[in-house]
């Protein structure tokens, strides 16, 4: 096999100052829910370890998921990511074109066979042969199939590729389906949303380069550290909530006053995600902060459970103190990803995180 | 020469998925086949849900057009129910779109379009160094100021609209959001630092001054920034002879405002300006793999033809106006907004040059749009107001996405939808043949591009298709 460079090489390469790698190790232990003692772990696995080489494939979806990918909160967190994986093969960014394209995927399955993470944004259509959606002359299932096969591990990009998204709403006229249901063979980790927040998409995938194992994964296979809490129990307007106080319509007084969506067709009471804390957009706002409530969209089948503005009615069976695994064990119908099932990450560490992550450093800068 | 056909495809850098079949005679494109071989059934799902849904689930036939997507929804339901948003939500709707276009505009230039130009085809040409500098895909010091830039202008749509794709705060009445005075301080400053980048990357002078140009000798004349390197580079490569338009274009107008579309709605036939009647509209499906005749989006149906039968060779539908085709974009829209430097630029009908200047014209007229916006948000009025759908009725919404003109048709039937269509501006610009054997506009533009013996991905033709900044995964939706 080829030799391969270590993260810390391409990031020389790349011009980034020691000062800012430091940084950047550190950010990255506090993103992730880990103790300063993780800094220089970090740091050492990325000045060692050869760099993981990254597949990135795109099927059935709206590239919502790069877009938001592109966007990572730190601006070297990003730099250093990108450059990290390389995004050897990536559709949308990369140089090359047609064939040049097609034979720079074949030369990376080549050359890290065994060796690579598949990232997979959007999912494989199975209607007509999988005619929706062809990629180089062939169904996107083959291509799938193919560059799976000799992945290390595979890493399914927001609600498309975990779960089927609205193209799979009904009658799925495509017969859109998620990753996991097509290979079955390989360790597949979920990272849900539409799309999938940035910081939650960076870090899950510094973990895995960085550890060179996957993270701690609740029942539905996503990684526990970012999906460990409803969005509810770290919803500023929670206390609202608490209170009876509701936003009844649009722009009304309680609109006006920041009170409770529920009533609006909230469902951040069933929604496992990490808006309320990490938020969007470098940490400004997220859904609800908006006046809108949480469609979900980090849930298997938010897309089919009536209109997105009915109430949720199913709350009461659950409290406050319980996890998505405990839900998850209670609930019927929540098919385990075949994956080991591990303790979510305390609701300690969760809140450690959006202490150290959230400066305002944004606002004044810009 | 011999003759030969060539399959260029899959595009990458363009939004989705999209493949090229070119017949070539004598070293040039003698005919072009546009597929977009992406099928999700949007159409199809809409179908039996709530109109409300619109709102959540067509925002996600597209991770970068979204808000747009989300726009056209919100006035489709808007114009079933007869009513306007309120005022002030309209102008908040139209600082997140504004936000979502400038962006669209910015990752095109940067990421996808000029990327071409550091290849090494180019290598000993003048201006080839510096732009290998600037433009290599994912590693240029212009593709990474340009994502550092977005991801900080993309602020504004989080405070406004929580969330940046798929933001939910556009409702037919307005936006779920008052702004506060503290959101309106940061918004001006977070624009104030996005003039600093404009002016200091991309114009390389005072926005005023390139959007006040008249003449078009002085926009493709312009040396200044990564624009003038543009310029430069398209002078020398006759970007203006490559990927010629019909003189046909066509925008429903942009950013609807009580007091009129910020830039108007309109026809262009070469020279002559007209009024938009989308009763003219048919969508022909004789090349499409679609069962069906041609009809207007409100009698439109989706029936996926499985067969995927010949003559067809696409998913795309073929939007007609008036049985003509016409090209829709930002330089369609600033030529019927009567921009003068647009309009001499297009004098002769659309190029890849004139496409990206209209696209870079229309920056520099977005930012200071969006200035004024800010500052004119009361924030103590009200940005939404209560529009109550009617059981029955139908809508149509309106809008223009970045890359052009974008309409939703709707119907609806005992509380729930009995119709949705979706024309997208890259349905335009990219379908395929109607029954009259017409190409679509960018397969007419390919029409006589030249091809080198033994190129297998033709330079001219990765430029003409991308100067149209295609958006495959809004085209077939």
């Amino acid at each position: 096999m080829a030799e391969i460079e270590t993260f810390y090489d391409v990031m020389r390469r790349q011009g980034i100052t020691r000062r800012s790698f430091m940084k950047y190790c550190a950010l990255t232990a506090s993103a992730l829910g880990l103790g300063p003692a993780f800094v220089p772990k970090i740091a050492n696995a990325m000045e060692t370890k050869p760099r993981t080489p990254v597949i990135w494939v795109h099927g059935l979806e709206c590239t919502c998921c790069s877009e938001s990918f592109i966007r990572s909160a730190h601006p070297l967190a990003k730099d250093v990511v990108l450059s990290m994986i390389s995004l050897d093969y990536d559709d949308t960014l990369m140089a090359a074109a047609g064939h040049a394209a097609e034979a720079a995927f074949e030369e990376t399955i080549e050359k890290y066979r065994g060796n690579y993470i598949l990232a997979v944004e959007g999912n494989p259509p199975l209607n007509e042969d999988g005619m929706f959606c062809i990629s180089g002359g062939k169904p996107f299932v083959e291509k799938l199939k193919y560059a799976a096969k000799d992945a290390k591990a595979i890493i399914s990009w927001g609600a498309c590729a975990s779960y089927g998204c609205v193209q799979a709403a009904k009658p799925n006229p495509t017969q859109a389906t998620p990753v996991h249901k097509v290979i079955t063979d390989k360790p597949i980790i979920k990272v849900p949303g539409c799309p999938p927040i940035a910081e939650v998409m960076t870090g899950v995938i510094t973990y895995m380069l960085t550890f060179d194992r996957l993270p701690e994964l609740d029942r539905q296979g996503r990684p526990a550290m970012f999906y460990g809490q409803r969005i509810h129990d770290k919803c500023y307007r929670r206390p609202h909530f608490d209170a009876g106080q509701f936003v009844e319509e649009w722009d009304d007084d309680g609109a006006r006053k920041g009170y409770c969506l529920y009533k609006m067709g909230c469902k951040g009471p069933t929604t496992y995600n990490a808006c309320s804390t990490v938020r969007w957009n470098e940490g400004v706002s997220f859904p609800i902060q908006s006046g809108h409530g949480c469609i979900g969209c980090s849930e298997d089948g938010f897309w089919d459970q009536g209109t997105f503005y009915d109430r949720v009615t199913d709350l009461t069976q659950f409290g406050v103190e319980k996890n998505a695994d405990q839900i998850g064990l209670a609930a019927a119908g929540v098919v385990g990803g075949g994956i080991a099932l591990h303790a979510a990450v305390s609701a300690l560490k969760s809140a450690q995180s959006k202490a150290q992550k959230s400066p305002s450093k944004t606002n004044e800068e810009a | 020469m011999t003759e030969r056909s060539l399959l260029v495809g899959p595009f990458n850098r363009v939004e989705g998925d999209l493949e090229i079949r070119l017949e070539i005679k004598d070293g040039r494109v003698a005919q072009a086949y546009a597929n977009s071989p992406m099928f999700r059934g949007f159409e199809i799902m809409m179908l039996g849900k709530s109109p409300m849904d619109a709102l959540t689930i067509t925002p996600r036939i597209c991770g970068i057009c979204s808000i747009s997507q989300s726009s056209a929804a919100s006035a489709a339901l808007g114009s079933m129910a007869g009513l306007p948003p309120a005022p002030q939500g309209a102008l908040a709707a139209a600082i997140m779109h504004g936000v979502e276009n400038l962006c669209d505009h910015l990752t095109h230039f940067n990421l996808f379009f000029c990327a071409d130009f550091a290849r090494a085809a180019y290598a000993g040409r003048p201006w080839h160094d510096r732009a290998v500098t600037r433009f290599t895909a994912m590693e240029g010091s212009a593709v990474r100021a340009c994502v550092e830039a977005r991801a900080q202008i993309l602020h504004i749509v989080g405070l406004l609209g929580g969330k940046w794709p798929h933001t939910l705060a556009i409702q037919p009445g307005g936006v779920t959001r008052a702004p506060t005075p503290r959101d309106r301080i940061r918004m001006t400053s977070t624009l104030a630092a996005f003039r600093r980048y404009l002016e200091g990357t991309l114009f390389g002078a005072p926005i005023e001054d390139f959007a006040g140009l008249t003449r078009a000798a002085d926009l493709t004349g312009w040396t200044l920034g990564d624009a003038g390197l543009f310029m430069e580079i398209a002078e020398d490569l006759g970007l203006a002879d490559m990927g010629h338009g019909s003189g046909r274009f066509l925008s429903f107008g942009a950013y609807p405002q009580p007091e009129g579309r910020a830039f108007a709605a309109g026809t262009w036939d070469n020279g002559t300006l007209g009024t938009v009647d989308t009763a003219e509209i048919r969508e022909d499906l004789s090349h499409a793999w679609m069962l069906g005749e041609a009809r207007h989006p409100t009698e439109g149906r989706t029936d996926p033809d499985e067969d995927m039968q010949a003559p067809a060779y696409s998913w795309c539908k073929a939007p007609r106006l008036a049985g003509r085709t016409v090209e829709t974009g930002a330089l369609a829209r600033q030529v019927i907004d009567g921009h003068p430097a647009a309009r001499d630029l297009a004098a002769g009908g659309a190029n890849v040059r004139a496409r990206v200047a209209g696209r870079l014209l229309e920056i520099a007229r977005t930012q200071i749009l969006l200035e004024g916006w800010v500052s004119a948000l009361q924030t103590d009025a009200p940005f939404i107001t209560d529009v109550a759908l009617p059981d029955a009725g139908s809508g149509e919404g309106l809008v223009e996405a970045a890359r052009g003109a974008l309409g939703h048709w709707i119907k609806v039937e005992k509380g729930r939808i009995a119709g949705y269509q979706i024309v997208a501006p890259t349905t335009w610009n990219f379908s395929p043949r109607d029954a009259a054997g017409t190409p679509g506009p960018v397969e007419a533009a390919l029409e006589g591009a030249p091809v080198g013996p033994g190129e297998e991905t033709p330079l001219s033709v990765q430029h003409i298709v991308r100067s149209f900044d295609p958006c495959m995964v809004c085209t077939v939706h």
